[in-house]
């Protein structure tokens, strides 16, 4: 065995909530120089160890060694101090500030009577930024950039307390291949430098991009730790599910019907041009294209929250005009947003969360249906396996993979057969996608349409009928099963 | 308990149904407040504890507690009504001119108005009012605060000019307040006041609608995440002017009663009581910020506010000291409250 210098060592670490123990004993370590990437199914408890590392949640059992001390009693400020920097998974930046405040946040360079040095700080700010290949200009305000801009600003932010142990909490989801390896990159150089970096992610294509060393996280404990070299795709996602997952998509062919959704010449928002397209029943309709290219206001124009700029919608060969949501609902539509927190009330529980689609267009005055909310309810939780399987939790303690899992249920509830899914697998675990992949085809059998907006290649190549791809606000390709590949939509979308 | 001794199965149900007592303690927070200050005021003055002086703290309590209903709606849709008052003594003002001197409509007398439509006629200002509250926040977009802080003051100038700065009835009136509304105010059945009976009974309407209507789950869904409530096709417009005339409609309840209780109204009658609704409702444990909370809450938060200040009158604290005592105990109320969602929240 080779010696390596421990930066950060756990020792059956414990933390457990009011009625949920979210961590049963995780015990880890991280060397010097190393990238540990941490996996595990939403729920798993990846983001909770981070807080606790990051001093933000204490522990209820178990020790934590930074540098060979042990250290308790973490807060923000002596994780900090001891070298530990965190990179939220949300953004936690201050908009209304500039680039440079917010990497100095707390910290301005100040000169005499605690007069802020600005040229100082804007210098230095760009000095960092450039250390990340990032052009970015510090004085702008942060809100103006985009999401990905903003995601870089964060690491960044936390670089600039110089970290000898690096948490990254899925710092490349709102990141682009180019800017992913430029992140890359910086992780290198950090290692080269002896830092040790905890890395999460959903994408098991990045463990071979970057990690030295794989964790899966299951249920709250550490499954095992074992070489990047060893970590293939397969092995990882029988570790994390705890089960082989039976199929990634459970893909059905369906006889195709009539139309059930069909726009001609589709303008909205800035970046959808036009766009006309027909979904059949029984069929699932991809959608593809790069960051901007119009597929974020394909959803909102659908289904009644954005008034389109040009063009018409047709449900079932008859024209339509949705002045609202409650419109579209009523036609039969149903919306799975591309942020899902735009579509749950977390301090509600499962049942008012379904029945939501219930009340658009129904009066005010009317009696709610208890009943049927008590026996939906139970049954969704069943049918599609919500965990934990409570009705009287709020949606606030669940995963996101089971949060997506109710949205699911409010629209086969409601009965809609024409379903807009807008990044139906954001953010959430392979086990729960494959999860909810097993409802689409379900849904399409059933004689459903989909129409699936989706960034993500495996995903389209995999469930997708036929995938349109967007450039610019138009339709660039439209790709027929046996030509749905890897090459071609990006070719496409390029 | 450490990591080692890994928690089979019952020990994590035990650990399960101990949570759940802890919440129920949490949620019943403010009840147990109430029933150790009343606990604790009943040792020390032995007046507290007398059928008289507590039928006299649900009577002074009426008011606020049924303003406090509809402020809970008004909250737990994200908003804040600064004009319940103001309706209050608007509703009243108009309905107590109606009810004691003939109508002059542009120089035009139209004799005594029916008693019943005086008091329907209130009542309607009080729905029309708050609707516009509502109408006003959704229509221009304007924060809650601003539009009601914004009509408060012009209620009171309406109530001003409709009783042209006087007490009714004033000596030279025609008509007198009628019996039975003087009963509403100060009479009692069995001992029980009716005014606290009638809060009860919006109590208990506005937990029906909270709880059974489309309405109600509409107001959680819009206080809880509005983007929610507005995808899945929840009008927000018309749930915020719903929300708004119920408090309207509720304060012009309280206001004709306070009418019967203190045989006269006048334009600046329930001064501040709008800050004593919302406080109500902050200490009965409702969300500030919408989507959490409940109509028995508030009825609690009115309670602890009138036994507080009854119990400091019974105690001889001065009036002055006892502005302070409230000011803290709203503070040190919310304080608990922060700190029960921290340990409740789990990110």
């Amino acid at each position: 065995m080779e010696e390596y210098e421990i930066l950060l060592k756990l020792d059956r670490i414990e933390k457990r909530f009011p009625g949920v123990l979210a961590l049963k004993s995780i015990s880890l370590d991280v060397r010097a120089g190393e990238v540990q990437v941490l996996l595990g199914e939403n729920g798993a408890g990846k983001s909770t160890l981070m807080k606790i590392l990051a001093g933000e949640h204490e522990p209820t059992g178990g020790t934590i060694e930074v540098a060979g001390r042990r250290v308790s009693g973490l807060t923000p400020t002596l994780a900090t101090e001891l070298g530990i920097g965190l990179v939220h998974q949300e953004l936690s930046l201050v908009p209304a500030l500039s680039v440079t405040e917010n990497i100095f946040l707390g910290r301005m360079p100040t000169g005499a009577f605690g007069r802020i040095d600005w040229k100082k700080a804007h210098a230095d700010a760009r000095h960092a930024l450039e250390a990340l290949g990032v052009a970015i200009d510090p004085t702008a305000e942060v809100r103006t950039l985009e999401v990905a801009e903003q995601q870089l600003i964060e690491i960044t932010r936390a670089l600039e307390r110089g970290p000898r142990i690096l948490l990254l909490d899925e710092p490349t989801s709102a990141l682009s291949d180019s800017e992913r390896s430029r992140l890359f990159d910086v992780i290198r150089l950090l290692k080269q430098r002896g830092h040790g970096i905890i890395y999460i992610s959903h994408h098991l294509s990045e463990i071979p991009m970057i990690a030295d060393r794989v964790t899966v996280l299951r249920d709250g404990i550490v499954v095992d730790t074992l070489p990047a070299a060893e970590a293939d795709e397969e092995t990882v996602i029988s570790l994390m599910v705890g089960r082989q997952l039976a199929e990634q998509f459970p893909k059905r062919t369906v006889t195709l019907g009539s139309p059930a959704l069909a726009a001609e010449h589709l303008a909205a928002g800035h970046a959808l041009k036009d766009l006309s397209f027909t979904l059949h029943r029984g069929e699932i309709l991809g959608v593809y294209g790069l960051m901007g290219a119009g597929q974020a206001e394909i959803a909102g124009a659908l289904f009644g929250l954005q008034p389109a700029r040009a063009g018409t919608i047709s449900v079932n060969g008859a024209p339509v005009h949705f002045r609202s949501s409650a419109d579209a609902i009523a036609a039969g539509l149903g919306l799975l947003s591309r942020d899902r927190r735009q579509s749950l009330v977390p301090m509600q529980p499962i049942g008012p969360n379904i029945s939501l689609s219930w009340l658009a267009g129904k009066s005010l005055l009317s009696r709610l249906d208890l009943p049927r909310e008590r026996e939906e309810s139970t049954r969704y939780v069943a049918d599609l396996r919500i965990r934990p399987a409570s009705t009287t939790h709020n949606l606030f303690f669940y995963s996101g993979g089971n949060q997506q899992k109710v949205i699911l249920a409010r629209w086969m509830s409601s009965g809609a057969s024409i379903l807009i899914f807008d990044e139906p697998t954001r953010g959430i675990d392979v086990g729960a996608k494959a999860e909810v992949f097993a409802v689409m085809s379900r849904l399409v059998a059933e004689g459903a349409s989909i129409l699936m907006i989706s960034s993500e290649l495996n995903e389209l190549i995999g469930m997708a009928d036929r995938v349109l791809v967007l450039r610019g606000g138009r339709i660039s390709a439209e790709l027929p099963r046996a030509e749905i590949t890897q090459e071609n939509l990006l070719r496409y979308a390029s | 308990m450490t990591a080692d001794k890994n928690p089979d199965l019952a020990a994590e149900a035990a650990e399960n149904r101990k949570a759940r007592l802890r919440g129920m303690i949490f949620q019943a927070g403010p009840l147990i407040a109430l029933v150790l200050l009343m606990a604790y005021l009943s040792f020390a003055s032995e007046n507290f504890l007398t059928f008289d002086n507590l039928s006299n703290v649900a009577r002074q309590s009426a008011f606020v507690a049924i303003l406090a209903v509809g402020q809970t709606y008004v909250i737990l849709t994200g908003g804040i009504d600064l004009s319940v008052a103001a309706i209050s003594a608007l509703a009243a003002s108009i309905a107590a001119v109606l009810l004691t001197q003939p109508l002059v409509l542009f120089g035009m007398d139209f004799g005594y108005v029916p008693v019943p439509l005086a008091v329907l006629i209130g009542l309607c200002v009080g729905i029309v009012a708050g609707g516009l509250n509502g109408w006003l926040i959704s229509r221009f977009q304007i924060p809650d605060f601003i539009a009601t802080l914004g009509t408060m003051t012009a209620f009171r100038g309406a109530a001003l000019l409709v009783t042209d700065g006087l007490p009714v009835p004033s000596f030279n009136a025609g008509r007198q307040l009628p019996e039975w509304l003087i009963w509403l105010g100060g009479g009692q059945i069995f001992g029980v006041p009716v005014s606290a009976l009638i809060a009860l009974v919006c109590a208990l309407a506005g937990w029906y609608v909270l709880r059974f209507t489309t309405l109600g789950r509409a107001i959680y869904a819009v206080g809880g995440n509005r983007a929610a409530a507005h995808s899945a096709g929840i009008s927000i417009a018309r749930t915020k002017i719903m929300t708004y005339a119920i408090s309207g409609l509720l304060a012009a309840i309280a206001g004709i009663i306070l009418v019967g209780r203190l045989n006269s109204a006048n334009a600046l009658m329930a001064e501040g009581e709008e800050l004593r609704s919302i406080a109500s409702v902050v200490i009965g444990g409702t969300n500030l910020f919408g989507g959490e909370g409940g109509v028995w809450g508030s009825i609690i938060g009115a309670a602890i506010i009138g036994v507080l200040g009854n119990g400091l009158n019974l105690l001889d604290v001065s009036p002055f000291w006892q502005r302070i005592a409230q000011g803290v105990v709203i503070v040190v109320v919310v304080i608990f409250d922060q700190w029960r969602r921290r340990t409740m929240t789990r990110v």
